[in-house]
């Protein structure tokens, strides 16, 4: 059933927030629900440009999967989300185009890389955000607006018209303020896509959903903890306790790996998926053609590529080189497995792995000027883990401090999508949620 | 070779194209598995070992024809090592076989700018590397065509369309080597490897040093030209392709049956029936389905029949004659009624005639007729040949020859022979009376 949908306040919210990077100028629309997705799904309407100058102007052939597959179930694409660049960030500050806003506080970040998906979650009403997770950029962003995300299995959803960052890593999930979105939107992005052979593979997912019954909390991940997410995330787990759900101190010693190992292999996949934007193809071209056209290349992609771009393009060029391939690239790929295991060894005695999502709540901007690299990529140890492993994962609002939203993550074993569902349906029930106050 | 646009018959370039071929943001590829399948058959005739999983690689390099600015290709688990190639009795190492996409075709234009035409992005290629086991330019030549007869056997690879063959070759007269890349055609191949292979000698006489490079051939001039300093295969940063996963092959590679090559069929027919090595080869490079032909006929006759009708008016008749199932069958009848005497071989020949080439079986007739009256016009002319032939059979000789000198090859020397013996046999017999 379709209903009549008003989106005349679209546009205010978004001067406010930065939320979009393209957007319908429908003031309304007929449809069952109306959805957004992060800017590096493709879609024929909008420009999709991932956050980044190069691809201004890039209007795609064909819809994605996951939007086409919202589409036929009766969804309106209202607008392509903000990012950091190709996803490159942990506080969409990375974008060509604009920062979006904290809800709770527009000082400060909305997390990244689907920051603006997270944003248009926590401040639209009935609306449901399609994101994109490679190393947290689902989980982040939703804890810092205090939203509800999903990041399924790798090859859960197909990433047929995702821009790739990293191939073996990326997943497109679901972020809401609204715990029973995921359980409605998940199945039908879901599914296997002969367009995306990694998608191929997935067993169907549950359709009566299992409950978790015990979940184990590393203690490698509440090192590094600032005081007051420590804070909301022990009376988080009191809560959990009360609601009869175990809850198990654990040693996951090879954890400590995977931020290392997560930045060679991201990079170093996302150095070449790059390589297709120097202006010839794909990319601005308006430089100098009498150029050779490796010196033309390299014009492209000094102008139009953003600071992050090129760091990651030099890092995963660097990684991928005669002489360091086997002491990085491939030495990555086995800690890889080895995180995998260590995951699987846990599974086998608990339901899930939980931790904070983030060290911290979201920052100022002046904070984060101040950040280095290393200091930006080190807050994500605690989402890169699930995301290496390519384990389903959700990130959930479980405490506040000082009105800025707190968020633990659940972490279950591969295809377990649905432990993570009706865990956030529980929760939705069990914690008191507050939504941001916006006034128009 | 990871999409599904056709790879022949483009009615204009960028034609045949699709979002995966052309690497648009977003476009993912998917194996073909007829091409995966194709390319395990050309290593398991060439005997290489063949692993249990395989899987594809990027290779990156920034080139205008390369639209991802990576190539989907394989690194370090090719389908197939270590095989084995005979040329004759010579063997020649197979270092690996691989398969990975084309780029596209760069189009330079007259104004010192170039096009590309991306129709050729994304089809399936096999490369095939050997060991430095070719020690002629002469033999890199014999090798080549060797080895497509048999591929295109082998895969059942029809003769038209744009399908290529593009090699790159390689040589060293000292330590250092060049490679010459993307030679087409078996000629340009020998020639280039013989300019090279002068060019590095005059250098090493010279006392200067060869360097490894890469260069081109240029097929107007003969000559070749450097292109740029040659990359390590390691340069190029090879990752494994994510997209894609691992494919298990051995299973595949086993349920492929592999048919008799030609020139392995070729021996065979020498030690099997006991062709020599001319005939047996003329068989099978003619066409396999007349060597396939050959062993149908001995079947209704002898090896003996066979080759005969083989080799004679069937292989003359053949060009242009594709014989359908139902033709084949006649064609194994007429042989078989002339093996057990039902039709003489004039007749048998006149019915292969009409079958294969068209021509009425009247016109046959009609045309038997003039070559008759041809003969006996010679007889009338010169009769003493007829008493000469009597004292011995080889006078006939004398009128088969100015017969297929007047008629110019409008008849088959075998049709001549007959008919000049039936008509000479007639005569004698005549004048013995």
């Amino acid at each position: 059933m379709t209903s009549e949908i008003s989106l005349k306040d679209l546009k205010e919210l978004d001067s406010r927030y930065n939320i979009f990077t393209s957007m319908t100028a429908e003031e309304s629309v007929d449809a069952e629900f109306v959805f957004s997705a992060k800017d590096n799904l493709t879609s024929k309407d909008f420009e999709t440009r991932a956050g980044s100058r190069i691809l201004e102007g890039y209007t795609p052939g064909f819809d994605a999967t996951p939007i086409r597959r919202m589409r036929d179930a009766g969804g309106f694409l209202a607008g392509k989300t903000n990012m950091d660049e190709f996803g490159f960030g942990t506080f969409s500050a990375n974008s060509a185009y604009g920062i979006p806003r904290n809800p709770f506080d527009t000082n400060r970040s909305c997390g990244g890389s689907s920051g603006g998906a997270a944003c248009a979650a926590a401040i639209l009403e009935n609306h449901v955000a399609l994101g994109v997770s490679t190393g947290g950029s689902i989980s982040c962003p939703a804890s810092f607006c205090g939203v509800f995300g999903i990041t399924p299995t790798y090859g859960r959803v197909s990433r047929y018209g995702l821009i790739d960052y990293g191939n073996s890593l990326d997943k497109v999930g679901i972020l809401s303020a609204k715990a029973a979105d995921l359980t409605k939107y998940l199945p039908i992005i879901s599914g296997k896509d002969h367009r995306d052979p990694t998608s191929c593979v997935q067993p169907d997912m549950r359709r009566s959903l299992r409950r978790i019954r015990s979940v184990a909390v590393p203690k490698e991940a509440i090192d590094g903890i600032s005081e007051d997410v420590m804070k909301s995330f022990e009376s988080a787990l009191e809560l959990l306790r009360s609601m009869s759900i175990d809850v198990e101190y654990v040693g996951m010693p090879s954890l400590k790996y995977s931020i290392p190992a997560y930045y060679v292999i991201a990079t170093s996949e996302a150095s070449t998926n790059l390589a297709r934007y120097c202006g010839m193809r794909y990319g601005q071209q308006e430089g100098d053609l009498t150029l050779k056209f490796d010196d033309y290349f390299s014009s492209i992609r000094s102008k139009y590529f953003g600071d992050e771009a090129k760091r990651r393009i030099l890092l995963g060029t660097f990684t991928r080189m005669v002489g360091y391939a086997d002491r990085y690239y491939n030495k990555a790929l086995q800690v890889r497995q080895v995180i995998i295991a260590e995951y699987k060894g846990i599974f086998k005695t608990h339901d899930a792995v939980l931790t904070p999502t983030m060290p911290f709540v979201s920052p100022r901007f002046d904070d984060i000027s101040k950040m280095s690299a290393l200091q930006s990529y080190k807050a994500d140890f605690l989402t890169v883990p699930p995301n290496i492993s390519g384990t389903p994962h959700l990130s959930v609002p479980c405490g506040y401090s000082e009105g800025m939203p707190v968020g633990m993550q659940f972490i279950t074993d591969h295809w377990n999508e649905d432990l993570l569902l009706s865990m956030a349906t529980e929760w939705e029930n069990a914690f008191d949620i507050r939504h941001p106050e916006v006034k128009l | 070779m990871f999409c599904s646009c056709p790879t022949t018959g483009a009615d204009a370039p960028n034609t045949h194209v699709c979002p995966t071929c052309l690497g648009m943001p977003g476009s993912r590829p998917s194996l073909n598995g007829k091409a995966l399948e194709l390319g395990l058959t050309i290593a398991k005739m060439l005997k290489c070992e063949i692993p249990k999983t395989t899987w594809f690689s990027r290779k990156t390099y920034f080139y205008p024809d390369l639209c991802k600015h990576f190539q989907i290709t394989q690194y370090d688990t090719p389908i197939g090592e270590k095989g084995v190639y005979h040329l004759g009795k010579k063997p020649i190492r197979i270092t690996r076989v691989h398969l990975e996409e084309d780029p596209g075709k760069i189009k330079r234009v007259g104004d010192g700018s170039s096009l590309v035409d991306y129709n050729r992005s994304g089809v399936p290629l096999v490369e095939i590397v050997t060991e430095p086991d070719i020690s002629s330019p002469a033999e890199a030549r014999q090798f080549l065509s060797e080895l497509l007869t048999e591929i295109r056997y082998t895969i059942d690879l029809p003769e038209d369309g744009e399908r290529s063959v593009r090699c790159d070759c390689n040589i060293s007269v000292g330590t250092e080597r060049c490679e010459v890349k993307n030679v087409t055609g078996l000629k340009n191949v020998e020639r280039c490897l013989t300019f090279e292979a002068v060019r590095q000698t005059k250098l090493l006489k010279a006392g200067r040093t060869i360097e490894r490079e890469t260069r081109h051939f240029d097929e107007e001039r003969k000559v070749t030209m450097p292109a740029r300093k040659k990359e390590y295969e390691a340069d190029y940063g090879y990752i494994g392709e994510p997209d894609l996963g691992i494919f298990h092959i051995a299973r595949i590679a086993e349920n492929i049956k592999l048919r008799e090559s030609p020139l392995n069929m070729a021996s065979r027919f020498q030690s099997e029936y006991g062709l020599d090595e001319r005939t047996a080869k003329q068989i099978v490079t003619t066409s396999m389905k007349l060597a396939e032909l050959f062993e149908e006929l001995i079947k209704v006759s002898d090896v003996q029949t066979a080759k005969t009708w083989i080799t004679g008016n069937i292989s003359a008749y053949w060009k242009g004659f594709e014989p359908s199932d139902e033709e084949k069958k006649d064609l194994i009848s007429m042989i078989s009624d002339f093996h057990t005497g039902r039709i003489t071989d004039t007749e048998c020949n006149i019915r292969i005639r009409s079958l294969m080439t068209g021509e009425g079986q009247k016109e046959m007739t009609d045309s038997a007729a003039d070559l008759d009256r041809l003969i006996d016009a010679f007889i009338d002319e010169n009769p003493s040949v007829v008493a000469d032939y009597r004292k011995n059979d080889r006078a006939a000789n004398r009128i088969i020859g100015s017969v297929m000198k007047q008629t110019g090859g409008r008849y088959s020397s075998a049709d001549i022979v007959d008919a000049t013996r039936r008509l000479m046999d007639a005569r004698s017999q005549r004048s013995d009376a």
